[in-house]
């Protein structure tokens, strides 16, 4: 009876377009892997990186998400692949509370959970793959700009707004490196774009006339990188004020080939599907446990484990050399 | 001179920041980037004419960020498949006269309050929008910025063109009958009516007049870079509205004129990047360009009090 169901649940899931349903009812361990939404190019290219993963580990990956940004269809999902009865899940959780619920469910029916990019409520999952911490964020972009400068001269920073917790965290990062390590650099000035790419290019224009030694913009929200390269771009200062940021690879290609930026910092979304599909894996093999201060996945090497977060490392910096490896 | 007191006083608001800043911080005339400052607010310009005929017809339209939003994407992906430019701009005034429309039945046809019929565009347009983009930006082809011009002359096609409209529509306002009908719809609806104006006519007129002068501001914004930000347009309703109220135009319809408009919008966005050229910290920005507000706000209403005894 119980297996009858599984195969109408299967076909039904076939039906719906999820592929490999079916490998529930074979030996292989079978680990579902939920993004935010499917359609989204930051999420398509974490699935290569889990789709390798799973190739390594001999495992089944179910790959199912909302096409929307929709959290009570992340639940729906989770539900259905607890009926299902899969190994293991990753969430990459749109909405913290709401999706806790569900897991914590899956995690009665002896499901491993893990999640990723995303948390969702400590108890309702093992362990979390942290993509960065706020301090190897600000850290690696205050290296590059050194690293840009030569440790010399003054930058501006352009942020989302001056009140955003993530950016004044990201922001006293970047401040307390300075501080620490590059005492001949100078913050100028310090302007918000509320999240606006034409915004960013108003400041940025006004930052270069304002102050003409001014060497390096750093934005530390994503759409200013590109607005900034805009305005360098227009004010024809291509080299001479350089550009760089946190922000995503497709919408700084044109920038990034034309040599007004130069390093977009973000993490390598391969990797971090990659990682979380090794630790879901031994999570259900027993060979990670709470508790552990290292994990070893496949040939990325050994990752650091601080409490109940995996962390991905340091951040990824795309330049020309690699950024037309990213689609999204 | 009395008459236009307070469209001068913004005026003289605005020549005494230049003149500050011209001793405090001359470089903030370097022609090429204040050339580049001036080309970004020529859309917002051309946003603020239509608003401030809706204002003065005592209506209101806070939906115009999201139509921008709308509007910007549309034509961008249009753009983004090979159309011609001379097509993508009929095209995008048309997609925003339509939204225009939309509001406009709402508010003339069913006589419901502008301000939440345009509230509730606002709210589903963006977030239809966010729904159908998820952020993500639209890339075009180089060519279609500055319409494939130099760049220079495509910033000043642009703010010539702002320019042209604010001048034609200023005069318009006081020298067409068409502009006179607005004012008077404004002022007192039924005895507009009872001369022989039809008064919900003026108001659709005047919403989808704004849609259509949207969409062409969101054409004027896309063509200053190679990619579109889903988001772009965010906030526009208040800096128009702000600008609009700051010179003078009368929330309550009726008064004002496009001339104070302009002043208002030059005055509000000079704030940001003089700041940025005096050095102070950007925490001020917002708190001066409030203060402003409510300057104007007061100033109105005292004006309004002695008026009425």
């Amino acid at each position: 009876m119980k297996s009858l169901l599984r195969l109408a649940l299967a076909a039904g899931l076939l039906l719906t377009g999820t592929l490999g349903a079916s490998a529930a009812a074979s030996s292989k361990l079978v680990v579902a892997f939920l993004p935010k939404s499917k359609g989204n190019a930051y999420f398509i290219s974490c699935k290569a990186g889990a789709e390798k993963a799973a190739k390594e580990l001999g495992v089944e990956l179910l790959f199912d998400g909302p096409t929307d940004s929709n959290a009570a269809k992340q639940n729906e999902i989770v539900e259905n692949w607890i009926t299902l009865g899969v190994d293991v899940i990753a969430v990459a959780a749109e909405n913290k509370e709401g999706i806790s619920t569900a897991l914590r469910k899956a995690q009665k029916a002896g499901i491993k959970v893990v999640t990723y990019d995303a948390d969702s409520m400590p108890d309702s999952r093992s362990f979390f793959v942290n993509q960065a911490t706020p301090e190897g964020i600000g850290h690696a972009l205050m290296d590059d700009a050194a690293r840009l400068l030569n440790g010399e001269g003054e930058f501006a920073i352009i942020t989302a707004s001056l009140t955003a917790a993530n950016q004044r965290e990201w922001q006293k990062h970047i401040e307390a490196r300075l501080k620490e390590k590059y005492p001949k650099m100078k913050i100028v000035a310090v302007r918000p774009c509320d999240d606006l790419k034409d915004k960013a290019q108003s400041e940025a224009t006004a930052l270069m006339s304002a102050n003409p030694n001014l060497k390096l913009i750093m934005a530390i929200c994503s759409p200013g990188v590109p607005g900034a390269a805009e305005a360098v771009k227009q004010a024809g200062k291509t080299g001479k004020v350089k550009v760089i940021g946190l922000g995503l690879p497709n919408e700084n290609k044109r920038y990034v080939h034309e040599g007004v930026t130069d390093t977009v910092i973000l993490w390598n979304t391969g990797d971090l599907g990659y990682l979380t599909i090794y630790a879901g894996v031994a999570l259900a093999k027993g060979e990670l446990k709470p508790g552990a201060k290292s994990f070893k996945a496949g040939t990325l090497g050994t990752f650091a484990i601080a409490g109940d977060h995996i962390l991905l490392g340091k951040p990824f910096a795309f330049n020309k050399g690699n950024i037309d490896q990213f689609n999204f | 001179m009395n008459r236009y007191f307070r469209e001068l006083s913004v005026v003289g608001a605005l020549v005494v920041v230049l003149v500050a800043m011209a001793i405090f911080a001359p470089a903030f005339f370097q022609p090429q980037p204040l050339l580049s400052l001036v080309t970004r607010e020529a859309p917002t310009l051309v946003v603020a004419c239509g608003m401030a005929l809706v204002i003065i017809s005592r209506q209101i339209d806070i939906s115009v960020g999201s139509i921008f939003s709308v509007v910007s994407v549309c034509a961008g992906l249009l753009a983004a498949r090979g159309w011609p430019l001379a097509l993508v701009l009929p095209a995008a005034a048309g997609i925003g006269a339509l939204l225009g429309v939309v509001n406009g039945i709402l508010v003339a046809g069913l006589r419901l309050p502008s301000i939440v019929v345009t509230l509730a565009t606002m709210v589903t347009l963006r977030q239809g929008l966010n729904l159908v983009r998820q952020g993500e930006f639209v890339n075009m082809p180089d060519a279609v910025q500055w319409f494939g011009l130099p760049q220079t002359n495509g910033q000043w096609l642009l703010v010539g063109a702002a320019l042209a409209l604010l001048v034609l529509l200023g005069v318009a306002m006081r020298h067409v009958s068409a502009g006179r009908f607005v004012y008077a719809v404004g002022t007192d609806a039924e005895a507009a009516r009872l001369a022989g104006i039809r008064p919900q006519l003026v108001t659709l007129l005047v919403f989808v007049f704004l849609g259509a002068l949207t969409g062409c501001a969101a054409m004027m914004n896309i063509v200053q870079s190679p990619q579109v930000q889903p988001l772009s347009g965010m906030g526009l309703e208040l800096k128009v509205i702000a600008a609009i109220v700051v010179g003078g135009v009368a929330i309550s319809g009726g008064r004002g004129n496009l001339w104070g408009a302009f002043a208002g919008l030059l005055l509000l966005a000079c704030v940001a990047p003089a700041l940025t050229h005096l050095h102070v910290e950007a925490y001020w920005e917002k708190a001066i360009q409030g203060g402003i507000i409510l300057l104007a706000v007061v100033a109105d209403g005292v004006r309004s009090r002695k008026g009425r005894r």
